[in-house]
């Protein structure tokens, strides 16, 4: 019996193996297929010329410089402006707080063209800092405010208060304490939004592409112009190379930082939270000031040029059904409204199946040291997509799926599939973390109760993870609905979407089409709020079950 | 409370799950059915052709259907963005192209398109447009100002923060214009001029849209500038409630674009690629030129309307035939670049 044992001691860690691979087999096959085929085709074509001369072009460093250092400044003045916001919002209560968070999560969520069209508006009505750097720099501040405020807000939320309590009773006034206390607490933290602002801030395609008027450069925007203008793969292919260092750069970083979760609306804590007081004034001022001028004034402008420009209230979203002045449109906005919607559905639910399978094999307890590797191996392959310039993986399923053997440029299945290809980064960052901090009891209780795997996922794991999965299919939602780099290339004729609508009205101004523009992002505006307060309802707090055992 | 059942047993219970479970059954099943359904759609269609086609392109109703009933064809469009973008699009995707036909290829990528086997047989010519300076007539005549003969009194401090163009990186028309000013002062001297033109004012923006409809004091956006990068046939939208046109182009220097259509190479739809090229040629298509795209017809027994020769007649002189444009482009683009960003 104990020979048996030992000799077959092999054969359960074969099955077990066997079976984690056929579950592995349906998410690599769709990043095989959908990602890396499309990559290495569109990338291989461009190694294949003279390449590497770019990586010593001077203008093409200075193209990289730039995008580091406006997303260092970006970066620098998110953080500084929200600290004292997620010491407010999260730190502190208040009447009507959900109501503010909620409010400055939008511009996060918003397609960064109607950001951009936003700032414009800003810009020309302020008419001072004619300079286009500053306002893109302001753009990405108010996109990147409220994934700052979030992270480090929930962390903040979390903390152990009785330090800061203490140095508050020793007499050290408020800044001090948050000083010398709580900004050392909150490293982790602050780790992590610095790294995942600076990664949007090198990414940022619609607002560099908007505001800067074609003349400022940075990687992604020389990217697309490479690719779409000059037809000069080579380059493109070095500077998506350049970009994709400087992203699993920030990826270490903020690996290494520790993990806050970036949850739409994260539950009330357990009520030790002091409401606001007269010493909190100076971060009241700074988050009030944010919330009024970054915050809210560009979403009121467009709102204000939606009912004042051109035609009029009604009649811009009149527009709404015609093809723009000069036809300039290939269907209605309110048809790429229904394209939006019915993209937004399919690549949600894709990203969702395979995101929620690789959290689900990812998060199995292993001991093995090569079985961590591997996860490890994993883990960072379905993070990559994240890194990639949306442009260039838009170029690659351009050239790859044309014809035998997977056609799929034919349909209109393409936008959605490269959308869901993007999002599944995002659903594994927030399910992954979710289903790996469950309790194993209730699971091991589960198949003490005579539950198989597959019952025990889906009648115990996923409803316990269902917040973390409400927001992952918001977040999956809203990538689908913003996205605009892939779209751009691969949505022509009647499929076009929301933002590329939006994008060609506002390139081509003139008759009704800027009204359009701005009635079509007041629509945006709107049915992004319309996701996001539906995701932050479904995601209160339930009451907590009480411990009576199971079953 | 209810008395007893831990969630397992609530789970179990509840076979059909809860609405998390409900609402990912119903949304797996509905992309399965819609993937099905794509999956099994035709792709090819022998009764459309498909012309591939800039942003820029416009087609009456009534001429799409003349087309439809004469070729028996159903005409679907694909505007795949700006000239250049339209045909780098193309060049990538030649071995399975996205339509049957193309409309817009210019004359500055003819030889692009040639050398990369796009076209089944030749291109024809089908338009033209001339790349000149516009102004704002009334402007200057309040001003008191006389409006500027040609590009080089652009740099005139007279005509000091006047002008908007579009960037060549981004335009044709703002490339046209680029090309224009390395005809007139050659490869040596265009880069002065155009740091003149920055000393003095020049504004540039990303498309001739903008610069038009945005920043010229002389069209609807009522700008700032009332010298404007534009086209000879312009001030023919321009005409006011007196019967005169507001604007008026500089028509010496100008740079000439001309439009071609082809049959793409591996169409699914030869015949009707070729049906629908010859359709771009006939009198009905060519006599539509004008109005819908604000482009002179290359059929010269066309007549043009009465205010096309009264307002918008073509360029008196034409500059940067001879130039390779696509050639020289990047290099060009590099020196433009590092002077203006």
């Amino acid at each position: 019996m104990l020979l048996a044992t030992e000799r077959f001691g092999w054969l359960p860690g074969v099955h077990c193996l066997s079976r984690r691979l056929l579950g592995w087999s349906i998410p690599l096959i769709f990043l095989g297929v959908l990602f890396f085929w499309p990559l290495t085709n569109i990338l291989s074509r461009g190694f294949a010329g003279d390449w590497a001369l770019h990586l010593v072009d001077a203008r093409d460093w200075q193209i990289t410089w730039f995008t580091i250092w406006q997303a260092l400044v970006s970066t620098a003045l998110t953080l500084v402006l929200a600290v004292p916001g997620a010491y407010i919002l999260y730190r502190k209560s208040f009447p009507g707080q959900r109501f503010l968070r909620s409010l400055i999560t939008i511009p996060f969520m918003l397609p960064t063209i109607v950001v951009a069209t936003g700032f414009t508006i800003f810009r020309d009505a302020a008419n001072v800092w004619t300079d286009p750097i500053l306002w893109i720099i302001a753009a990405h501040v108010f996109l990147n405010y409220a994934l700052a405020v979030r992270t480090i807000g929930s962390y903040w939320m979390s903390l152990d208060l009785q330090t800061e309590e203490a140095a508050a009773m020793a007499g050290a006034g408020r800044l001090r304490t948050v000083w010398s206390i709580s900004i050392p607490q909150l490293r982790p933290a602050l780790i992590s939004a610095t790294a995942s602002t600076f990664l949007y801030c090198t990414a940022s395609y619609g607002v560099i592409l908007v505001l800067g008027g074609g003349q400022v450069d940075s990687l992604e925007t020389e990217i697309a112009a490479a690719a779409n203008t000059l037809l000069d793969l080579p380059k493109a292919s070095a500077l998506a190379l350049v970009q994709t260092l400087l992203s699993v750069v920030a990826f270490g970083i903020s690996q290494t930082g520790g993990r806050a979760n970036i949850g739409i609306e994260l539950g009330d804590h357990d009520g030790q939270v002091k409401r606001v007081d007269r010493k909190d004034w100076p971060a009241l001022a700074i988050t009030g000031a944010v919330v009024v001028l970054l915050v809210a004034a560009p979403m009121i402008q467009i709102f204000w040029k939606a009912a004042t420009e051109g035609a009029g209230l009604v009649q811009n979203f009149a527009n709404l059904t015609s093809l723009g002045t000069r036809n300039i449109l290939n269907i209605s906005v309110i048809d790429a409204g229904f394209n939006s919607l019915r993209n937004m559905f399919i690549s949600a639910t894709i990203a969702l199946i395979i995101g929620v399978t690789v959290s689900y094999l990812l998060a199995q307890p292993t001991k093995r040291r090569s079985q961590v590797v591997l996860n490890r191996i994993l883990d960072v392959m379905f993070l990559l997509p994240l890194g990639i310039s949306t442009v260039v993986l838009g170029f690659g399923y351009l050239v790859t799926f044309g014809g035998y053997p997977l056609p799929l440029r034919e349909t209109w299945l393409v936008v959605p599939l490269i959308q869901s290809v993007m999002a599944v980064p995002l659903v594994v960052r927030l399910i992954y973390p979710a289903l790996a901090s469950l309790d194993r009891n209730h699971i091991e209780a589960a198949a003490t109760a005579g539950a198989n795997r597959w019952q025990s996922f889906w009648l115990i794991e996923l409803p316990m993870v269902r917040f973390s999965l409400y927001t992952a299919a918001a977040f999956a939602a809203l990538v689908s609905l913003g996205e605009f780099g892939a779209a751009s290339l691969l949505a022509y004729g009647d499929q076009a979407t929301l933002p590329t609508v939006l994008y060609s009205l506002i390139s081509k101004p003139g008759g009704d089409n800027y009204g359009m523009a701005m009635a079509a992002s007041t629509f945006i505006i709107v049915l992004t709020f319309a996701v996001v307060f539906a995701i932050s309802r479904e995601n209160r707090p339930e009451p907590k079950p009480k411990r009576n055992g199971l079953a | 409370m209810p008395a007893q059942g831990g969630p397992l047993t609530r789970a179990l219970r509840n076979k059909e799950g809860t609405k998390v479970q409900k609402i990912l059954k119903a949304a797996v099943v509905a992309v399965i059915s819609s993937l099905a359904l794509a999956g099994c759609a035709p792709t090819t269609d022998p009764k459309s052709v498909v012309l591939v086609t800039h942003d820029s392109f416009v087609i009456s109703d009534e001429l799409k259907q003349e087309f439809e009933a004469e070729s028996g064809y159903e005409l679907k469009l694909v505007k795949a963005g700006d000239t250049g973008s339209m045909t780098n699009k193309l060049i990538l995707t030649k071995d399975q192209p996205i339509g049957d036909a193309v409309f817009g290829i210019d004359n500055t990528l003819v030889d692009l398109a040639a050398e990369n086997g796009l076209i089944d047989g030749e291109l024809s010519p089908i338009d033209f447009g001339d790349v000149c300076f516009n102004y704002d007539i009334d402007w200057f005549a309040a001003k008191k100002l006389p409006a500027p003969k040609n590009i080089s009194e652009l740099t005139a401090s007279k005509y000091k923060n006047l002008t908007v163009v579009s960037n060549p990186s981004t335009s044709s028309s703002g490339m046209a214009f680029l090309a224009t000013t390395i005809a007139v002062f050659g490869e040596e001297g265009y880069l002065n001029y155009w740091t003149k033109l920055k000393n003095n004012g020049l504004k540039v923006v990303a498309g001739w849209e903008d610069a038009y409809f945005t920043e010229f004091s002389g069209s609807s956006g009522k700008g700032n500038y009332p010298i404007v990068l534009s086209y000879s046939s312009s001030p023919s939208a321009e005409i006011r409630d007196n019967g005169k046109s507001q604007t008026a182009s500089i028509r010496t220097d100008c740079y000439r674009q001309t439009e071609f259509a082809g049959v793409l190479a591996g169409a699914k739809n030869t015949a009707g690629a070729k049906a629908l090229v010859e359709f771009l040629k006939s009198a009905s298509f060519q006599a539509s030129l004008p109005t819908n795209m604000y482009v002179y017809p290359i059929d010269p027994s066309i007549s043009l309307p009465e205010t096309w020769t009264k307002f918008a007649p073509a360029a008196l002189t034409l500059v940067g035939e001879e130039l390779d444009v696509a050639g020289n482009r990047k290099v060009w683009l590099a020196a433009w670049s590092s002077l203006f960003e």
